[in-house]
């Protein structure tokens, strides 16, 4: 495709870690800036490449396969097939330097020069103590811009808070609205939406300084605390607390936006789920004839969603005794024909078969390297029409494009290269010291 | 300067998600002109109300999606509508729309149409996308959890699956599509590139960091598929803990992090070398070894008290959050979490504050959500349309 991709021309030092900045960055490399990952041989960075350096098919066999789903064998570079973090490196780049000694701060300047954008959410200080505070930063670069994304802020009493997504998510009250109605907020598994939320809102703030740099020629740094944004998720709860003194807890799966019914039913077979949720009372009659008009549900005080969610108990119960003998599937096309808004529970197995994604080319091969096999990979929530915003480069493997960035990038020669080599800087495994001990 | 001041958005969208992508970029200066169906944007029937009680302007959920915008009333449904948006989309260097895709040429402001009229970017946010067997199905915040995301290995094993609290996977839907959005924006102003960009929320989900796309992406490498786990607890330490005044979650995986929650602590049985491994949560009877003295620790303490003593020892630590704990929290306020919005009519409100700072260019809230209609004729007249046109538009009921 010829059609330019948004962010062509624009190059990111990238220095972000887990799922909140790495996700940020993944999405400017989608809409096409180039995205230069800054990875140390001699420093493991938690959560950022995989859960251990070390991981090996017997220890990811006792670990759940959203962090630890590596191909049978991970092989000798786990940090090249997680599946926990392997995507959100699609079409980046990454080169290695260790940027605590001199020689190798030096070449991380040298890229800041010439970057438009410096990413970073590592623990607060991080990048203080290797010299490269805002000031010095802007001194190699004036009009850069500079996305912090702290958990709970560089300024005041929680700066020294320490915290991954289900941390954040916690504070930002996402933890105590999630979990069933009769149990406590102890039982809550994790789960991290603040990840997702905090990466699309990094990318948001960036574009928009982009453009204000492009009309001013002015840098400027942005700071995102995800606790904040992540705020932003349940402003309803946050709003009625404001607003009405009122404090919210969870509801289940029932809707805050007075859809009656509104659950997570059994069908058919074992673990097999159906959620279903009448946006409307239309859609509850429509959902009443689907049933054959059973007496139960065609008692006129449920024809309003104040009469349904009266008896919402009842209903919900009534239902599951409806879905539990029925096909899960069957049901999810029969119930969208019939008007009802409905949709099966899809593991990730069947999400990797759905049809309509498959359909819709949701899906994009990319061939086998020496660390995870040929599978379908995810491209881009999105479809733009004439750029290829797309999955276009595979996930950038360790320090698989140290050659590009040390010699087209920054232009540096044989004999530095190979001085920078030597030294160790230059590498496609991470230290035999840090594999062991991280 | 706003970031995005200059920017004109045209938005058809209503309810949450499309309403959510251009608040983010209208609290960036964009100015948004919000197309309202007669009666107006249904999110205006939404709880929480200002004092429980319900009106066209007393919706939470609709003010605080609204901020900075104009309100033109016009009904799409009439035949009329269509000189009006022809109109409108003239004064606009983006569209953003949220219909499904058969409402969208009923209407006239499907891609084809728009671009007929003005060749500029469109974002159209959809359930599923314009193809596709799902095409026409209909969605919600649960339906799309449950298909999209990662609902399945959310909850307990003995019990249904989970979605997240609120209306999160729907404000998610929109945050991605303001990415979309600067996207379009970025290729039109920089690049003169007009097009279509269609934001299925079904995709967006199956997008979705929060463990959905790791979870195909591990099944795809490993077979393996996430279930949910028999109870919340796993590892030595860790998870939520009950303490005096509610709960706090915290990370104590071995390495680093145990070490520090030790410390914390400050229980000596617990630094045995031991019990810094993967393996020491696998001897039975080794959690509730620990839980026997980190529970009564935790009890003994407020969330207050546990968060600063995890603060010092940078323990991976929070407290579990409800709004009030929010609304009442006096560090977020002074970082400016919370700011306030003037409504002409229901005065000053608490609204949330920026999610994020700029050195340089503003967040902020310029005016309250509007009011119904509040700007049909201003807008009507910059757009072109004579003082007699737009009596006669009113007069039939395609404005108001």
């Amino acid at each position: 495709m010829t059609a330019p991709l948004p962010l062509q021309g624009i190059r990111i030092c990238d220095f972000t870690a887990v799922w909140a900045g790495q996700t940020a960055t993944m999405y400017l490399a989608d809409l096409g800036a180039e995205c230069i990952k800054v990875e140390n041989p001699f420093i493991w960075n938690p959560m950022t490449r995989a859960a251990s350096p070390r991981m090996n098919a017997m220890m990811a066999q006792l670990m759940p396969p959203w962090i630890a789903g590596h191909p049978p064998e991970p092989g000798p570079r786990p940090w090249n097939n997680s599946p926990a973090f392997i995507q959100v490196l699609r079409n980046k780049k990454s080169f290695t330097v260790d940027s605590r000694r001199p020689e190798g701060l030096a070449i991380v300047k040298q890229l800041i020069a010439i970057s438009d954008i410096l990413a970073e959410n590592l623990a607060i200080g991080t990048l203080e103590k290797l010299g490269l505070d805002d000031d010095a930063i802007r001194a190699i670069r004036p009009d850069i811009i500079i996305l912090h994304m702290p958990a709970f802020g560089r300024t005041g009493p929680y700066v020294e808070g320490r915290g991954y997504g289900a941390h954040i998510d916690s504070v930002a009250g996402s933890t105590i609205l999630r979990g069933y109605r009769d149990t406590a907020p102890v039982d809550n598994v994790s789960i991290f939406a603040g990840d997702y939320w905090g990466g699309m809102h990094g990318a948001v703030a960036v574009m928009a300084a982009l453009r204000h740099r492009r009309r001013t020629g002015e840098g400027q740094v942005i700071e995102m605390a995800q606790v904040e944004s992540s705020a932003h998720m349940f402003p309803q709860a946050a709003l009625d607390a404001a607003w009405n003194g009122r404090e919210h807890r969870t509801i289940g799966n029932r809707s805050i936006e007075g859809h009656v019914p509104s659950g997570v039913f059994p069908t058919a077979g074992t673990d097999r789920w159906i959620a279903i949720a009448c946006r409307d009372d239309a859609e509850w009659q429509a959902l009443v004839a689907f049933m054959g008009n059973p007496p139960w549900a065609a008692d006129p005080d449920l024809a309003t969603a104040a009469g349904r969610l009266a008896r919402q108990d009842m209903l919900e119960e009534r239902l599951a005794e409806w879905t539990v003998t029925r096909d899960r599937d069957e049901l999810f096309h029969a119930l969208q024909h019939a008007g009802v808004t409905a949709g099966p529970v899809l593991t990730a197995k069947e999400a990797a078969e759905d049809p309509h994604l498959a359909a819709t080319g949701a899906w994009k091969r990319l061939p086998a390297t020496e660390d995870y096999p040929e599978v379908d990979w995810l491209r881009p929530a999105y479809r733009f029409a004439k750029s290829d915003v797309d999955l276009r480069t595979p996930p950038c493997l360790f320090g698989e494009h140290n050659d590009y960035v040390y010699r087209d990038v920054l232009g540096l020669s044989d004999d530095e290269i190979a001085k920078l080599a030597a030294a160790g800087h230059i590498a496609t495994t991470f230290d035999p010291e840090v594999i062991a001990t991280a | 300067m706003d970031a995005l001041d200059g920017v004109t958005i045209l938005d058809f969208s209503s309810h949450l998600a499309g309403p959510y992508c251009t608040k983010l970029l209208a609290d960036l200066g964009a100015r948004v002109i919000k197309v309202e169906r007669p009666g107006g944007d249904p999110a205006r029937s939404l709880p929480p109300f200002l004092g429980d009680e319900p009106g066209p302007d007393r919706s939470a959920t609709f003010q605080y999606l609204n901020t900075n915008k104009e309100s033109v009333v016009l009904d799409l449904k009439h035949p009329r509508s269509r000189e009006v948006v022809r109109s409108l989309v003239q004064l606009a260097d983006l569209v953003v729309t949220a219909s499904p895709p058969r409402v969208e040429e009923t209407l006239g402001i499907d891609y084809p149409t728009l671009s007929s009229y003005k060749d500029l970017p469109v974002v159209a946010i959809t359930n599923f996308g314009h193809d596709g067997p799902y095409r026409d199905y209909s969605l919600d915040d649960l339906v799309v959890y449950a298909m999209g995301a990662e609902m399945y290995s959310h909850g307990l094993a003995s019990r249904e699956p989970l979605k997240l609290g609120g209306t999160a996977a729907t404000l998610q839907c929109g945050a991605m599509a303001a990415v979309a959005a600067l996207g379009a924006l970025t290729a039109y102003e920089v690049h003169g590139l007009a097009q279509l960009v269609d934001v299925p929320c079904f995709n967006v989900q199956v997008n979705n960091i929060d463990r959905r796309s790791s979870s195909i992406l591990a099944y795809r490498f490993s077979g393996r598929v996430q279930d949910r786990p028999a109870s919340h607890i796993s590892g030595l330490a860790g998870g939520i803990y009950p303490v005096a005044d509610g709960y706090v979650e915290i990370a104590a995986l071995p390495g680093t992090y145990w070490r520090r929650f030790v410390e914390m602590i400050g229980d000596d049985s617990l630094k045995d070398p031991a019990l810094d491994s993967p393996l020491a949560a696998l001897q039975p009877g080794a959690r509730e070894a620990v839980d026997a003295i980190v529970v009564p620790w935790m009890l003994e303490r407020t969330r207050a008290q546990v968060w600063e003593a995890a603060r010092e020892h940078h323990v991976m630590c929070g407290p579990l959050y409800t709004g009030l704990d929010l609304w009442n929290d006096a560090n977020f306020r002074e970082r400016g979490l919370w700011t306030t919005v003037q409504h002409p009519e229901l005065g000053e409100l608490p609204m949330l504050g920026r999610p994020y700072i700029f050195e340089q260019t503003p967040w902020r809230i310029r005016s309250a959500a509007p009011r119904l209609g509040e700007h049909t004729r201003t807008v009507l007249r910059e757009a072109g349309l004579e003082p007699a046109a737009i009596e006669s538009l009113a007069a039939e009921g395609v404005i108001a």
